[in-house]
């Protein structure tokens, strides 16, 4: 029997699934200029839908996850320089007045030209992932491997200060092992759905100000919206059904992510356990010695042996020994 | 049967795991479980039970064990101290059904639900020898005449005038000591409760009953019994409850870790009983168990 056992529910998951994805968004944008050119873009965007499913097979299954975009917007501008004409000024000779010409310029402003455009409502994501979690120990005594196709992966991302490099003590280290993923560049049945139901809504409130007549037409709005966002996905769920089947992502692009995703799985860990595990820190002492000098205790560690994470279809497991 | 049946999330940890822990503790910090006269530093073979730390201590040079005054020679006329040690040797846990633990006839059989502890603890006193008595006695004895505290009363003889300022205690050495070594046998639960200051629940050992094996008379087995027990309720237990954020996952800390605000407040709240789960915690299967539900309010 194991020393330590932690366990999380199939609903646990689903609530800190739920949570994440509404708490999860993000906005960015900046611009640049290249001579009389500037380019920009605003995009913001969050998560919706999706689940999470823990597999009798050791996997989770994250399921058609939808990056929606609030603003995807890009912009160029091009700067003219400004032309004047007029604006010059006759001298006339006493009592008459001077004669000044109006001046009228263009391209006075900056920039003159500029192309907006807000691509957020025809563009959405769809990601569907199914991996598992799998628990290697790092040996720190042990010579590195003479060929190390994680060696330089690795390097690239500790020196961006991404991840930590290897250490020079032994670890426990987690990783996402990926089966399959499955991503829609232009999630189409989300796209047209969400046309159709914004522009069905916003001519009903435009004819129907409130009331219940309205807000029932709104839900059979909704319900259709939904029924031709189901339709337009079915050749899609066949693709991910398919590629749950055999274990491997259909098409180029997904097969491509996932072979990206493997060797990032594999090569980087998503969580470290220092081994031995420190259960009590460093500590300065000023009560261990009579005169009150200070003193500075060890830190208390403890190995960790077996550590193991299993998925079955009701929960994930967690165990792991302390050893002598 | 899943270990979530009737929760979100479950923990456990098994004896064996936790008496491996202690005895890391005792290698690894033993100033925690020895303490001693400043002697020792220089007769370490004196004391009861021979301390064998990890390397990493001896490397540090961590201390081995807590300093302590001498025990006063009291009615001595300056400060007179006897060197001794109290050690820790033997700590072991044994959660329901009782079996790594034999405990004594008065708490025996262990109750459903509780664990047992197991302490032994030497004690030992550098009693000093007869010639190290006779060599300090007339030293006694001049100092009492200075002092004119004898119980005859005032002497009317001419006396040296007293030292000015306190003396350093005087130390009796001795090379041997005298030691005893108790058996102290425990047993308890563990249980949810709040603290003051803090919003959410600890779990929390209690002490249900002790018992020093075979120490005579009575009232002195009572009176250490009183005392240990005491000693775990307001000293020891209390540092070892736990909080239930850091029994299984510290959501919110992580999340902040992540660069997330939830936009919910995520607590645990330990499973209902008897409506979720028969017992929580629960000390069973030579585990100590908890129950926790993942809460989610807006």
């Amino acid at each position: 029997m194991a020393h330590l056992t932690v366990a999380a529910s199939e609903r646990a998951f689903k609530t800190m699934f739920d949570l994440l994805v509404a708490s999860i968004g993000w906005e960015k944008s900046d611009s640049a200029s290249f001579g009389p050119f500037t380019a920009g873009y605003h995009i913001k965007g969050h998560l919706e839908g999706g689940s999470v499913d823990l597999r009798a097979d050791n996997t989770i299954q994250v399921k058609e996850l939808d990056i929606k975009w609030d603003i995807l917007q890009v912009s160029l501008g091009l700067n003219i320089p400004e032309i004047c004409v007029g604006g010059g000024c006759i001298n006339m000779p006493w009592p008459i007045p001077d004669i000044c010409l109006p001046q009228v310029c263009v391209f006075d402003d900056n920039p003159d030209v500029e192309i907006s455009l807000d691509l957020a409502q025809f563009v959405a994501q769809e990601v569907s992932f199914t991996g598992s979690l799998v628990a290697r120990y790092y040996d720190a005594s042990l010579p590195p491997p003479l060929i190390d196709p994680c060696d330089m992966l690795r390097d690239v991302l500790s020196n961006a200060g991404l991840i930590e490099p290897l250490p020079s003590h032994n670890q426990w280290h987690l990783f996402i092992d990926p089966e399959t993923v499955d991503i829609d560049l232009f999630d189409f049945p989300d796209i047209v759905g969400d046309l159709i139901e914004n522009a069905l809504t916003n001519a009903i409130v435009a004819i129907i100000p409130g009331g219940w007549v309205r807000d029932l037409i709104l839900a059979i709005i909704g319900g259709v919206a939904d029924l031709i966002r189901f339709i337009l996905d079915i050749p899609d769920e066949i693709d991910e059904w398919l590629s749950d089947l055999f274990n491997v992502s259909f098409g180029l692009f997904d097969f491509l992510v996932t072979l990206v995703l493997d060797i990032f799985g594999h090569c980087v860990p998503i969580h470290r356990i220092d081994d031995p595990f420190t259960i009590l820190e460093e500590e300065v002492s000023t009560s261990v010695r009579l005169d009150g000098a200070p003193v500075t205790l060890v830190p208390v560690r403890v190995p960790i042996l077996n550590l193991s994470v299993l998925v079955n279809d009701v929960e994930m497991i967690v165990q792991a020994d302390a050893g002598a | 049967m899943a270990f979530t049946d009737h929760c979100d999330l479950f923990g456990s940890v098994h004896e064996d795991g936790i008496n491996i822990v202690v005895a890391h503790l005792m290698r690894q910090r033993p100033s925690l479980f020895n303490y001693a006269t400043v002697a020792f530093h220089n007769q370490p073979h004196l004391f009861c039970v021979p301390i064998r730390p990890a390397q990493t201590v001896i490397d540090a040079g961590n201390p081995l064990f807590t300093e302590q005054d001498p025990l006063p020679v009291f009615g001595a006329p300056f400060p007179i101290g006897i060197n001794f040690c109290v050690q820790i040797t033997k700590a072991q846990v044994d959660f329901h059904p009782g079996n790594a633990v034999q405990l004594p006839p008065q708490l025996h059989p262990l109750p459903q639900q509780r664990f047992a502890l197991r302490a032994q603890a030497c004690a030992g006193i550098g009693c000093p020898p007869a010639g190290v008595i006779a060599d300090i006695l007339p030293e006694v004895e001049r100092t009492l005449i200075e002092q004119q505290k004898l119980a005859v009363g005032k002497l009317k003889e001419p006396r040296p005038r007293p030292p000015d300022r306190p003396r350093d205690p005087v130390v009796l050495h001795s090379r041997e000591l005298i030691c005893v070594c108790l058996e102290v046998y425990a047993v308890g639960h563990f249980e949810w409760g709040p603290v003051p200051g803090s919003e959410q629940l600890w779990l929390k050992p209690k002490l249900d009953g002790l018992e020093i094996v075979d120490l005579k008379p009575d009232n002195l087995e009572a009176a250490l019994e009183c005392y240990i027990a005491t000693v775990l309720r307001l000293g020891i237990l209390p540092q070892v409850m736990v909080p239930i954020e850091k029994m299984v996952f510290d959501i919110t800390k992580q999340a902040k870790k992540w660069g997330l605000t939830l936009g919910k407040q995520v607590t645990l709240q330990p499973s209902a009983v008897p409506a979720d789960v028969p017992n929580n915690p629960a000390v069973e299967e030579d585990q100590l168990k908890v129950f926790v539900k993942l809460v989610v309010t807006p």
